[in-house]
């Protein structure tokens, strides 16, 4: 155990000695902690920024851009047109891009649109302003939702109350038209108790009918028979022959007017007698129906009056009702789900859909390159420098930078052919990419300089080849968690974030995507670019300082070293002696 | 001449390494840099080199074209090409071959392909790595990569090469390999400039020596002037046991001696003028039977003048 505890300790001091690993090996994992501690310590700046278009801006439309902007989101209006929102999405100067419609009252069935306009290729992102967003049109959905709800029942109160008033009336009908019913009843029993059936006696009215009418026909063929004989040409004698027939029979005629029951001899008289009776009987009959109704009419007359009350509220009530359903009429919202949601959000993004490799393919190509161009760097300056060669190399006529420019072209060379693979393959699964790919070589190639040369500067800068390496891997994670692939950069503090946007992957990550995803030419892009290019020279010019400085180092250090090696030779000689 | 250093002094961190250093290497010559570790020995060869800036005075080359002297620091670029430099380790690709490695190095001092292709034969045959000229540099055994490195250092015909510890960690047969090639290289017209410890290799190699002490150039010049100083021609005589010491004493006495170192049984004995006093020893040591056990009439070795030097004798 003691032996276990010594060596520890001695593993312990050798590292705390060796400075560049005690920093790379102990002090790098807690200090990247710290950093991303601090960085992500935030919850409430969201550092979104938001864009804005809405045909015209009503005053729900900016009520609702400044509820947005209570969340320190960063509000842009779009009053032209929505397609520079778009466009300035694909930038990457705002986050997400939001349609509103012309105002966002609900007249109708029909939900409010609300369109979300999101670069899928940010997919943590996407979630994050769907999220945040999202909560936003979620308070204003439920406001415009309770202002329908509260219409509503404020109808259905008016409604309510104006049943409540009909219904008075209503009431009042009722009792009238019981009024009304008690009166009619009590005319229909008066009314019920009148006889005014009539005799059945058949008193040969047809025949009475049929003789006189006979008769007068006879009397008058004989009154016209007396006018044509004085007309006619006979003898005085023979028309007074003619003359007294036919006043006979006129009188003959004139006597008839007894007539049997049976209508052959009954006398007229008796049959009219009969008549005279019945009739009396019935003027009886209706003189009692006649009293009956006078004692009616009064009644009926107050009942008219009563139906006329309740006509008049009927009249009322109808009214009513027509305001009624004129009130509820006027209630456009109907149905169930456009009360509960009034604003609908539709998520459109903002390049053609395709699969998540589309997306992530830039972050890979970046990540590859980062990663590769970075070790491969830090590896070959290692490499060279702790070559046995290393002297030799400062007895030979070429200038420093010519090995500077060889290890970059090295890493270079070796990370073209390890695009040309992955883009060679990457065209199997993202058809009709082949257009974007010169312009994404010339920014691959500037990412791959840019990482080569801090690859480059860190293998300078560290003296053992492990520390190296390890202080490359944790650049390139740094850069990596502070690029927006794992958390977006928007969780990050306003400083940082501003700083993580200058990082070199954030920006060949952002070129990648507006070359290779929007197909944005590279005008576009220029002030990235020249930012990228900036980068290289720079570190260009670092790596020539660095390399000077290290080299006066090594040389220190080759002297040191040999100086030891002498004193270490020479005791062993004595010791031999 | 072909390299002088005018009042050459170094400081390192404050600390004075090389004190006013002035000598001369002349062409042809083979210089052997000798002094104690930490004498500044090595910081002197690599002055000579460029490979570190002296503090004050300066290192000239004198260029033969036109005749005129260049100041190494300022010229370093140009003057490199003439110099070839084997550091004390190897320094060479072990991942490459031995032909890849004189290639490489020989392309780097811009040496024409054609001029190259036969430098590199000469050279694998001279080194005697012809038949290993496929093999990677790291599977070579210690002499061959020694040889390997040299062959690298002359790939571009420098006029003047410098080589630190050249017979370090090797065995002694390796050691008069490296000699030997070294004697060969000489010949070709290639001033060489040796820093080593290995003070038997430096006296069999080079005609001119500087030792280096204390950050100082202790002596320079050639071999035999350096030695004149320390000469010590010497007997020893051996008396057998009952012999009259005393008696041959009164007699040695009678001689032009300086001293006689009396150690028992062996004296020895240091004449004023060896040539003159021999007979008359050899005379008495047969009158007295007595044994005659070593004659030194060497002249000092390098070794031992460095020793005396080192120990202030």
């Amino acid at each position: 155990m003691k032996a276990v505890w010594l060596v520890t300790k001695k593993n312990v001091k050798l590292l705390l000695r060796a400075k560049g690993s005690a920093l790379i090996v102990i002090f790098a994992p807690l200090l990247i902690v710290l950093i991303l501690g601090l960085s992500y310590n935030t919850s409430s700046q969201f550092g979104l920024s938001i864009g804005v278009y809405a045909p015209s801006y009503t005053d729900d439309v900016n009520s609702f851009v400044t509820l947005l902007e209570e969340d320190a989101f960063t509000i842009q209006k779009y009053d032209s047109s929505l397609d520079d929102c778009i466009e300035d999405i694909k930038m990457g100067q705002v986050h997400t891009c939001i349609s509103l419609p012309e105002s966002l009252s609900v007249e109708d069935n029909t939900p409010r649109e609300i369109t979300f306009y999101v670069d899928p290729s940010r997919l943590n992102l996407v979630w994050m302003v769907q999220e945040t967003v999202q909560g936003k049109f979620d308070i204003k959905s439920q406001e415009i939702s309770e202002g329908l709800t509260q219409n509503i029942l404020t109808k259905v109160a008016q409604t309510q109350t104006t049943i409540t008033e009909t219904s008075g009336t209503l009431s009042s009908v009722r009792s009238e038209a019981a009024a009304v019913s008690g009166v009619t009843a009590s005319v229909r029993s008066d009314l019920a108790v009148l006889d005014l059936g009539g005799s059945t006696a058949d008193f040969g009215s047809e025949i009475l009918k049929n003789l006189t009418e006979e008769l007068d026909s006879a009397k008058e063929s004989v009154d016209k028979s007396l006018e044509r004989l004085e007309e006619a040409n006979m003898s005085a004698s023979d028309k007074n022959v003619l003359r007294r027939y036919l006043t006979e029979a006129s009188e003959s005629l004139a006597a008839t007017d007894e007539i049997d029951d049976n209508g052959t001899s009954t006398s007229a008289k008796s049959v009219f007698a009969g008549l005279i009776d019945e009739l009396n009987v019935t003027r009886t009959k209706l003189s009692k129906a006649s009293t009956a109704i006078a004692g009616a009419t009064p009644a009926l007359a107050s009942s008219g009056t009563t139906l006329e009350q309740i006509q008049s509220s009927l009249d009322s009530v109808l009214a009513s009702l027509n305001d009624i359903s004129a009130t509820l009429s006027a209630q456009k919202v109907t149905e169930a789900g456009t009360i509960v949601s009034p604003l609908t959000t539709i998520i459109e993004p903002v390049q053609e859909e395709g699969t998540y490799l589309n997306y992530l393919f830039p972050a890979i190509l970046v990540l590859v390159v980062m990663f590769s161009s970075l070790l491969l760097g830090t590896t070959l300056v290692m490499m060279e420098k702790n070559s046995p060669a290393f002297l030799r190399n400062f007895f030979l006529p070429i200038r420093k930078m010519t090995f500077i420019i060889s290890v970059y072209m090295t890493n270079v060379i070796l990370i073209i052919i390890q695009l040309l693979v992955i883009l060679g393959i990457s065209l199997f699964f993202l058809t009709d990419t082949l257009p974007q790919f010169p312009n994404l070589a010339l920014v691959l190639f500037i990412a791959a300089s840019v990482f080569t040369f801090l690859g480059m500067a860190i293998g300078y800068f560290f003296v053992s080849e492990e520390t190296g390496i390890l202080a490359s891997i944790s650049l390139g994670n740094i850069f990596l968690f502070f690029s927006g692939l794992i958390l977006p950069l928007e969780g990050l503090s306003p400083t940082l974030r501003s700083i993580a946007q200058y990082s070199p992957f954030v920006i060949a990550k952002n070129l990648i995507r507006e070359v290779f995803l929007f197909s944005s030419p590279l005008q576009a892009v220029w002030v990235d670019l020249v930012i990228f290019v900036g980068y290289a020279v720079v570190l260009f010019v670092i790596i020539l300082i660095l390399e000077s400085i290290m080299h006066k180092h090594l040389v220190h250090k080759f002297l040191r070293h040999h100086h030891r090696a002498h004193i270490q030779r020479d005791k062993m000689n004595k010791g031999r002696a | 001449m072909l390299v002088r250093l005018k009042e050459v002094s170094k400081e390192y961190r404050k600390r004075l390494i090389l004190e006013n250093v002035n000598f001369k290497i002349e062409e042809g010559d083979i210089l052997g840099v000798i002094g104690q570790s930490g004498s500044g020995k090595t910081t002197l060869l690599n002055l000579i080199a460029g490979f570190i800036e002296p503090t004050y005075g300066e290192v000239t080359y004198l260029s033969k074209a036109t005749n005129e002297e260049r100041n190494l620091t300022k010229n370093l670029h140009k003057i490199k090409r003439h110099i070839g430099f084997t550091p004390q380790h190897n320094s060479f690709y072990p991942k490459l071959t031995v032909h890849e490695n004189l290639w490489h190095f020989g392309k780097l001092y811009n040496v024409p392909s054609a001029v190259l292709k036969n430098n590199i034969r000469n050279l694998l045959n001279f080194t005697k790595l012809i038949d290993h000229q496929n093999v990677l540099a790291e599977h070579l055994s210690g002499g061959m990569q020694k040889r390997l490195d040299l062959s690298c250092s002359l790939i571009h015909k420098p006029k003047l090469l410098l080589l630190d510890e050249p017979t370090a960690d090797l065995d002694p047969i390796l050691q008069k390999e490296i000699i030997h090639l070294l004697q060969e290289v000489n010949k070709q017209g290639v001033t060489i400039v040796i820093a080593s410890h290995h003070l038997d290799s430096v006296e069999l190699l080079c005609n001119k020596i500087a030792i280096v002490h204390k950050g100082k150039v202790h002596t320079h010049g050639l071999l035999e002037d350096i030695q004149k100083p320390y000469l010590k021609e010497h007997f020893t005589i051996k008396m057998k046991h009952g012999q009259d010491k005393e008696r041959l004493l009164a007699r040695l006495k009678l001689l032009p001696i300086q001293k006689i170192v009396d150690n028992g049984y062996n004296l020895e004995i240091y004449p004023t003028d060896i040539q003159n006093t021999m007979n008359s020893i050899l005379e008495i040591i047969r009158e007295e039977n007595l044994y005659l056990h070593d004659l030194d009439m060497r002249k000092p070795s390098l070794n031992e003048i460095f020793e005396k030097i080192a120990t202030g004798n």
